[in-house]
């Protein structure tokens, strides 16, 4: 059955600016929507449009339709009910100070009695496993926690039609897949429609059925998934943004492509075996480079001359891109990047090797004096002018170590230093003066003006304001730049233009350090990586070495060519 | 019998406001010397740290109202001494002793009645009488710790921003006042998302809102409550009656031990110690389970 439908919809906000042209297109009971687009492309508004309460002002034009009615000719009620809307911000959308207070909310609102709230709400936190948490304050939750229960919060109004504006931005990755996984399954069992839009959209294209492209407002493409991003990975704009398997998928059918035109007129004769499928998941990702690989050698064992063959690519790109994501080394040759790096590390000057700009010895740290230890035993060194960077899941003592590293918190044992001082020696704000510089999690805490370039900071996007933020803490000119999750609500556009940032920067002789969860974003800028784990070093080596050892701590494409391609 | 803050809230908090009422108005010495021994020995089971810095401030306002009525107050036969042509009367000092006692045993009962009453089960209490304001108490328990926990963020980045450069109080106070401004302006930018978020769940629609508890009142909180009310008639009838009246002045007279007076103290040592026993119960009888069951795993 047909839940939503819409027609010609145009919509131009107050001032002007026309932020919607055209957009048609319908989606049947149950079916997950993915809206991808770059940033402005008017995502959000589209979203925003589909629900009556939060519709931005403006002028509309066209039809929406939910369940075959009109959106105007709903009652409030039903409009508060049959469309759940979750934002990105996951600490804002709650209300309330309790968790099972915030999941009554929306039905205290539309007054459904004490004993149905009760039943609805207690139903609703078991499906979501939230009982060992329903007595709780919202406050001591995690974020993934927070936008779980928001979530669970929408959904206890029983909505037919589920929008998600950016939901795991501000996730880390296993949350953000644990968030999606979750509303994957509200769509298999429940049959609920989903509408989401993301940056990231590695996990969610593999898990919707439909997908709409927009930019500029118009829609770009709309139609099943794997045609639509099949069509897409002719687009630059939008390839960045697939999946790496998708990406793979081209790079790969490229070289096929014209190999097999070679082998035709060769033979003149061949399996016409077709084209493939476009390979979304890791997993189809796989199949899909076992049984390429297994077509190439059929063929190649006929062939007497193999120089430049897709076995040779293959092997190429086993050696040389697998660690790294492969959008952003689209214009360098895999083989000049190796060797450049080998320069690299031989160019090193010995003696620097003793010169540190961040240096960790022992470092034990705790918050509360009853409390665990954040940080135990932290041992490592950062050299002059190197990008450094650390992984690590939720609770490894990721920000509390740059805390530490930039003077915020203080350890109760152990040594910290900062270009071979100790940090205690810094007096006052010395540290701070073209020395130190932090820009943290939360980038809107930078910002204390209110005006950036004659904008608001509050009125860029969640990448923008990231930037921005960047600006801002370089305006201190520090020798050494700690970053906390740079990458977050980044899109892929604007996370190559960080990296092309930060490598410039370290150019100049600038030290980053950075801690993140996001691995192919860690593969492509760092030039050493550790992995932390409850408050220590796991690990620390190259980012090759690092990304081609790790299992599940490392890039999608590593994971694809994980064993198959050596 | 069940933990005392397994009781429904409406319940507890009457109980509580109820027995510091008749603390107040009874002025007698027998009622206070059971309110403040068990309220005493309530503290001590339900209170979980500083207790030890309470004392002190509880020390010092019993000194100080006791000290206060002598030298207010010069009625009474006995005088002990001459200050300045003012008598000091024993009977006076014997009754801001008493007043002192009252003032500890309700600050006493307070410590106790604070540590029961969370937040949510006074936002209960409130929430049913004024929705509206049940609401809006919610909210600023939900924004209070968020908002200072991003003042305290935004002081960390500005501090390695430059913030406080100087290190001089101008410079610290205009520091100080541009993360307030900061702190306003994402106040005012983030609160647009709370919004969005609420009125997307349906607030404001013409509908009348309903106000939903955890809390449920079950029989033993309706046991509770009727023993609560049946004693407290009782005692307070007494009081409105004079049947528990103790003059001090001119001449301090022994509290009243009349039959109607005896049930009364009785009644009230049974209300008052209720927290204690409750605790006991509770603490006993969990180790009786938990060491049955250990003698059980030995058995088997």
């Amino acid at each position: 059955m047909e839940l939503l439908r819409v027609e010609n919809l145009n919509f131009a906000y107050s001032d002007g600016k026309q932020a919607l042209e055209n957009i048609s297109f319908s989606l049947e009971e149950g079916e997950m929507l993915c809206v991808c687009g770059p940033t402005g492309s008017g995502k959000s508004t589209l979203l925003r449009l589909l629900k009556r309460e939060l519709s931005p002002r403006g002028t509309k034009n066209g039809v929406i339709y939910l369940n075959g009615r009109k959106q105007d000719s709903l009652s409030e009620f039903e409009a508060a009910t049959e469309v759940g809307f979750v934002m990105q911000r996951p600490d804002m959308q709650i209300v309330t100070d309790k968790v099972w207070h915030e999941l009554a909310f929306g039905l205290e609102n539309i007054g459904v009695k004490q004993d149905e709230i009760r039943r609805r709400v207690c139903e609703i936190a078991g499906y979501f496993g939230m009982e060992s948490w329903f007595d709780r304050s919202t406050d001591s939750l995690s974020g993934g926690q927070k936008q779980l229960l928001n979530l669970a919060s929408v959904m206890v109004m029983q909505p037919s039609l589920l929008i998600l504006d950016e939901p795991v931005s501000q996730l880390d990755p296993i949350a953000a897949s644990d968030l999606l996984a979750t509303v994957k399954k509200l769509c298999r069992e429940f049959g609920i429609t989903v509408i989401a839009a993301e940056q990231r959209l590695e996990e969610l294209i593999p898990a919707s059925d439909k997908l709409l492209a927009l930019k500029d407002g118009r829609i770009v493409t709309f139609g099943e998934t794997r045609e639509c991003v099949k069509a897409l990975m002719s687009d630059e704009h939008f390839a960045v943004s697939m999946p790496a398997s998708a990406k793979l998928y081209r790079k790969l059918m490229g070289v096929a492509f014209e190999r097999k035109e070679a082998l035709s007129s060769h033979k003149r004769s061949g399996s016409e075996s077709g084209n493939p499928e476009i390979p979304l998941s890791v997993g189809e990702g796989r199949r899909f480079l076992k049984n390429m690989i297994s077509e190439i050698k059929s063929h190649d064992s006929g062939l007497p001359e193999d120089k430049e063959g897709p076995g040779t690519s293959l092997k190429s790109l086993a050696r040389n891109q697998m660690w790294v994501n492969l959008a952003s080394k689209e214009e360098k040759s895999g083989t000049e990047n190796v060797e450049g790096n080998d320069a690299l590390k031989k160019g090193r000057p010995e003696k620097e090797k003793n010169d540190f700009a961040l240096e960790f010895r022992e470092v034990y740290l705790k918050y509360e004096r009853a409390g665990r230890d954040i940080l135990q035993a932290l041992s490592f060194k950062v050299r002059k002018g190197e990008i450094f960077c650390m992984l690590g899941g939720n609770g490894a003592g990721k920000s509390t170590a740059v805390s530490a590293a930039a003077g915020l918190v203080k350890p109760y044992t152990g040594k910290i230093k900062v270009f071979g001082k100790n940090i205690g020696d810094y007096r006052g704000q010395e540290l701070y003066r073209e020395c130190v510089a932090l820009l943290p999690q939360d980038v809107q805490t930078v910002f204390l003006t209110d005006d950036i370039n004659g904008r608001h900071p509050y009125d860029l996007s969640g990448g923008e304001q990231q930037l921005a933020a960047l600006d801002i803490v370089l305006a201190t000119k520090p020798r050494l730049l700690l970053l906390d999750e740079p990458t977050k609500g980044l899109d892929a556009v604007l996370t190559a233009e960080l990296v092309n940032r930060l490598r410039a920067l370290a150019q100049e002789g600038v030290t980053i350090v950075i801690v993140s969860h996001d691995v192919e974003f860690a593969a492509d800028v760092a030039d050493r990586c550790a992995l932390l784990f409850n408050g220590e070093v796991v690990s620390v080596s190259d980012s090759r070495d690092f990304f081609a050892g790790n299992y599940f701590y490392t890039t999608a494409l590593s994971r694809i060519t994980r064993g198959i391609v050596k | 019998m069940k933990p005392l803050e397994k009781y429904n809230p409406a319940v507890i908090f009457l109980y509580f406001l109820l027995l510091a009422s008749l603390a107040m108005f009874a002025a007698n010495p027998v009622m206070i010397a059971i309110s403040v021994l068990t309220m005493n020995a309530a503290a001590v089971a339900y209170s979980r740290e500083g207790l030890a810095r309470s004392y002190v401030f509880y020390a010092i306002i019993f000194v100080l109202t006791s000290l206060a009525n002598p030298v207010f107050s010069h009625n009474g036969v006995t005088v002990l001494l001459v200050v300045n042509d003012n008598p000091i009367t024993l009977e006076a000092v014997l009754y801001g002793v008493m007043t002192g006692f009252m003032i500890l045993s309700v600050l006493l009962l307070f410590r106790v009645f604070s540590t029961l009453m969370t937040s949510d089960r006074l936002l209960y209490i409130f929430g049913r009488a004024f929705p509206k304001l049940g609401l809006l108490l919610a909210m600023t328990l939900r924004f209070v710790p968020l908002f200072g926990r991003q003042r305290r963020k935004i002081e960390n980045t500005q501090r390695t921003l430059g913030l406080y450069k100087d290190e001089n109080a101008i410079d610290t106070i205009k520091g100080k006042l541009s993360v307030l401004s900061a702190m306003t302006t994402w106040g005012l930018e983030n609160g647009i998302v709370t919004a969005d978020s609420m009125s997307a769940r349906g607030y404001g629609i013409k509908r009348s809102r309903t106000s939903f508890s955890m809390f449920r009142f079950e029989r033993s909180d309706l046991g509770l409550l009727l023993i609560v009310i049946a004693s407290c008639t009782f005692i307070f009838f007494g009081i409105a009656t004079d049947k528990l009246k103790t003059d001090f002045y001119p001449r301090m007279q022994l509290p009243p031990f009349s039959p109607y007076a005896t049930v009364c103290y009785i009644l009230y040592t049974g209300l008052a110690i209720f927290p204690l026993v409750a605790k006991v119960a509770e603490t006993l009888r969990w180790k009786w389970i938990s060491g049955k069951a250990y003698d059980d795993k030995i058995k088997r």
